[in-house]
């Protein structure tokens, strides 16, 4: 059993499937699951205890975001410590951070998100012409469709009209943004 | 005449209308049924665009959260004001990441350069 528990390719099998339950919120990844399709043949009462240990390996890692200096002191002492892991299972725990490091950072950035993302962005420029009571102007608008929407919830799609002296304002602002953030990360580097 | 299939949102012209989908690019010819509808019936249309009366920002840096405890990346809030045809106002806010902002910014830039030439 034992053995078992130590196979390399299972591994890296369950550390997908409590990936997508821990960070990405996929539905219906229960531990009989994981256990049916990767350690058919370790009993309940042995796999509990061991998926408990490398979900909370993981949810280490990622909750300190670890570099690969710290990944590897982690596991290190990991390998070290009574029921620990074996130094297989830490190098398969730290290429499954190497790979997934992006993604499932991503995830948590978005799960800590509560107000409305930016989903989506398009626009076009009309020449507007006005008759009926007026002489014809031709006033150039840009019509903006913003697509906004909380996790998990469906989008919010917003219509804006902008005139020209409206495009530069909001393009004033958004070089004060700009300037901010230059500011922010050459305070930090 | 124009057919418009809500399932799949497709538009099918015939005849007179035809012309009107070669000017339209691809995605309001795929999404844009109701901008067909809009072309033709102009204002009526429930669906006017708003005008943006306030723009108000914030950069934030998300540092922790219970899932994460090093979060640590900045980010844009904006908070728009904006006035419907009936005098309505509301505010909306959304947020984006750097590289979202990034886009944003570049956009609204090639916006200006355009509407300066019409």
């Amino acid at each position: 059993m034992a053995g078992e528990l130590e196979s390399c390719k299972s591994l890296s099998g369950l550390l997908s499937g409590l990936a997508q339950d821990a960070f990405y919120g996929h539905p219906g990844i229960t531990e009989e699951l994981l256990r049916s399709q990767l350690y058919p043949d370790v009993p309940i009462e042995e796999f509990r205890p061991f998926q408990a240990k490398m979900r909370g390996i993981l949810k280490s890692i990622a909750s300190a975001d670890m570099d690969f200096n710290q990944l590897e002191a982690f596991l290190t002492a990991q390998t070290k410590k009574q029921g620990g892991i074996t130094s297989d299972q830490a190098a398969v725990i730290s290429k499954f951070w190497k790979s997934h490091k992006t993604k499932i950072r991503e995830s948590l950035m978005n799960q800590s998100r509560w107000d409305s993302g930016l989903r989506g962005l398009s626009w076009r420029v009309d020449g507007k012409s006005q008759s009926r009571h007026s002489a014809e102007i031709h006033t150039p608008v840009a019509i903006m469709e913003l697509e906004i929407g909380k996790s998990g919830q469906e989008s919010e799609f917003l219509c804006l009209e902008f005139d020209e002296i409206k495009v530069n304002q909001v393009l004033k602002k958004l070089s004060e943004v700009e300037e901010s953030i230059s500011t922010l990360i050459s305070q930090s580097s | 005449m124009v057919k418009a299939t809500t399932g799949t949102a497709q538009i099918h012209a015939e005849g007179e209308y035809a012309p009107l989908l070669d000017v339209w690019s691809d995605r309001y010819r795929q999404e844009g049924w109701h901008y067909l509808l809009e072309a033709i019936f102009g204002d009526q249309l429930p669906h006017t665009p708003e005008l943006l009366i306030d723009f108000q920002w914030k950069l934030g840096m998300a540092v922790s959260s219970d899932s994460c405890r090093s979060l640590k990346y900045p980010y844009v809030a904006v908070m728009l004001k904006v006035a419907d045809h009936s005098g309505q106002v509301k505010n909306k806010s959304f947020e984006m990441t750097i590289p979202q902002f990034q886009n944003f910014y570049r956009q609204f830039k090639e916006i200006a350069a355009i509407i300066e030439t019409v």
